[in-house]
């Protein structure tokens, strides 16, 4: 069976040979290629050469389209990122800096049409040609309440978020929803086939489940509505969101979830049972420091909770550059040698 | 009296409603509630309160933090204008986001805490370097140097804590100052505060005011 098909296998509960294996090195690839992070994710080209560079090294399932969460800030207007060697980029330029910013602020027509947005079609280009019919092509994107956070900064997002002027969050956030259909759209249709939906504010790290049902899965249907969510997988950027589970269900018909190490993957595995897929997911923080056997006993405990009754996934969050390669080594063997379901 | 006032202000800051809490507020000052009270009797003793439920509620969220830092922050500014005299400090501090880091929301949950708690707070911004934390510390004569650092190179890289650790021992600093840490990678490693040579983390920005308070009198004793 191919990646994709072992994959379609766990989310339909039917036979394979094993569960699916996701491994998300992103800042990894400018090292694969030894360049410099600038360089290297300036040419979606490279992105695409050091994925499948590091598929062939690891051997796990997933490759990535993402080059880093500011890209979506670069295609509204973003014109500085602070890139540094040792990690991830980060949004140095803030497209709304004042509250009177949002008015003057337009989501361009065609996203396709905009410079920033061609690295990361040259990449899924290449990704789809190479693996597209094999391998699950992942693309990252941002909900339309938490795209402002990557616009004018978390700080005065929650700001405007929770005191207002509601009249400015709303008109920002029917902005940033034009956005979100474009840009999936656009994925889609370039070869991504997993679109994972990231909402830290659909979160109850972020938010209390009553306001999350209140204030943010409105957007959230909204978001989803005229693509559908058969390829999308939801996900808080790391943030937990047990409690939320049978929301998502019920209201946005989302069955994957990408759990967070801070959640109780038991709790989480018995809310989504057999109704979709569990993402049983690695504290890759910690892997920094750990040894290669501790890599191996997180491995095998998460594993162990995940894979009876099938419907299961393994995989990391977004692979910290300080990670050894030994530790990712260890973690991928561990998870092919843990997760043989024959 | 006043405590029925405090818990309808938390209940208020819980439900993240900015307006209800500022409505016990004025209405404990219409009352006859001094301003002086209203902070030391309502104010402090409310964060106190919400710290101690944070700290036993892992349901709390990131919105009932910022909202407890913004109001209590808010109202204490406004109640220090109409105080008789100017309060006594506790102590002071030199707070920013680690180098490389822009992230700003963190700092300012921990400012706003510290603020009604009486802590002077000097806040240095984002992508503040080494050399920067520990001069400013030395010239503003603060007993803690806190760094935020939301991303995980900046929370574990050579130019952040560890640089600032470095240069507290280099020019024999370490008992007049300490390192306070906080940020989501410190959450999923609770023993990340150590490997990078800080003295002490909290998970949020509100209970990093308490935690913060503890190590300056720390400091205080150390040195008295």
């Amino acid at each position: 069976m191919t990646p994709l098909e072992i994959l379609a296998a766990a989310i339909n509960g039917k036979p394979a040979p094993r569960i699916p294996i996701f491994c998300n090195l992103l800042d990894q690839g400018a090292r694969e290629l030894a360049m410099t992070s600038k360089d290297y994710f300036s040419n979606g080209a490279l992105v695409a050469e050091a994925q499948l560079k590091m598929l062939k090294r690891y051997g796990h399932d997933n490759v990535w389209s993402l080059h880093y969460v500011g890209k979506e800030a670069e295609l509204l207007g973003c014109r500085e990122i602070l890139f540094a060697n040792d990690g991830a980029p980060n949004v140095a330029d803030f497209v709304i800096k004042s509250l009177d910013d949002i008015s003057r602020f337009e989501i361009p027509p065609d996203i396709t049409q905009v410079p920033a947005w061609q690295s990361v079609a040259s990449c899924l280009q290449i990704l789809k040609s190479e693996i597209g019919n094999t391998h699950p092509i992942c693309a990252y994107v941002t909900a339309s309440t938490t795209l402002p956070v990557i616009l004018m900064g978390m700080e005065k997002w929650m700001e405007l978020f929770l005191l207002g002027p509601f009249e400015l969050r709303d008109e920002l956030l029917r902005k940033c929803a034009d956005f979100f259909h474009q840009y999936i759209s656009a994925l889609r249709a370039a070869g991504a086939n997993v679109l994972v939906y990231s909402s830290p504010f659909g979160s109850p790290y972020f938010l209390s489940p009553d306001k999350i049902k209140k204030m943010v899965l409105p957007w959230m249907k909204h978001d989803l509505e005229p693509g559908g969510v058969a390829d999308v997988v939801y996900y808080c950027g790391m943030a937990p969101f047990n409690n939320v589970i049978d929301l998502v269900f019920d209201e946005l018909h989302i069955t994957k979830h990408y759990t967070s190490p801070l959640d109780d993957l038991t709790t989480a595995k018995r809310i989504i049972n057999t109704r979709g897929l569990t993402c049983g997911v690695i504290d890759d923080i910690k892997m920094i420091h750990w040894t290669v056997e501790e890599t191996r006993a997180e491995v095998k405990r998460i594993i162990d909770i995940g894979k009876p009754g099938g419907h299961f996934l393994f995989g990391n969050g977004v692979m910290p550059l300080a990670v050894p390669e030994a530790n990712i080594r260890a973690m991928v063997d561990a998870a092919f040698e843990y997760g043989g379901l024959e | 009296m006043l405590e029925s006032y405090i818990r309808s202000y938390n209940d208020a800051v819980f439900e993240t409603d900015k307006e209800a809490a500022m409505a016990v507020v004025n209405k404990a000052l219409a009352d006859g509630v001094t301003p002086e009270n209203i902070v030391f009797r309502l104010i402090i003793p409310a964060i106190e309160m919400m710290m101690a439920i944070i700290e036993k509620d892992p349901d709390a969220n990131l919105a009932q933090h910022f909202m407890t830092a913004q109001i209590a922050a808010d109202v204490t500014e406004k109640m220090l204008e109409k105080f008789s005299q100017p309060p006594e400090v506790i102590g002071r501090i030199v707070i920013g986001a680690a180098h490389g880091d822009l992230h700003s929301l963190g700092k300012r949950i921990v400012s706003g805490c510290l603020k009604a708690l009486m802590v002077e707070v000097i806040d240095l911004g984002v992508n503040v370097s080494a050399e920067r934390f520990v001069d400013a510390a030395v010239s503003e004569n603060a007993q803690v140097i806190a760094i935020s650092a939301m991303m995980v190179h900046t929370a574990t890289g050579e130019n952040g804590s560890q640089r600032v650790r470095a240069l507290l021992q280099e020019r024999g600093l370490e008992q007049k100052i300490k390192l306070a840490v906080g940020g989501a990678p410190y959450r999923f490693d609770p023993e990340l505060y150590r490997k990078v040579g800080a003295d002490a983390w909290a998970a949020d920005g509100v209970t990093a005011g308490k935690m913060i308070v503890n190590l300056i009198r720390e400091v205080k004793n150390d040195t008295a």
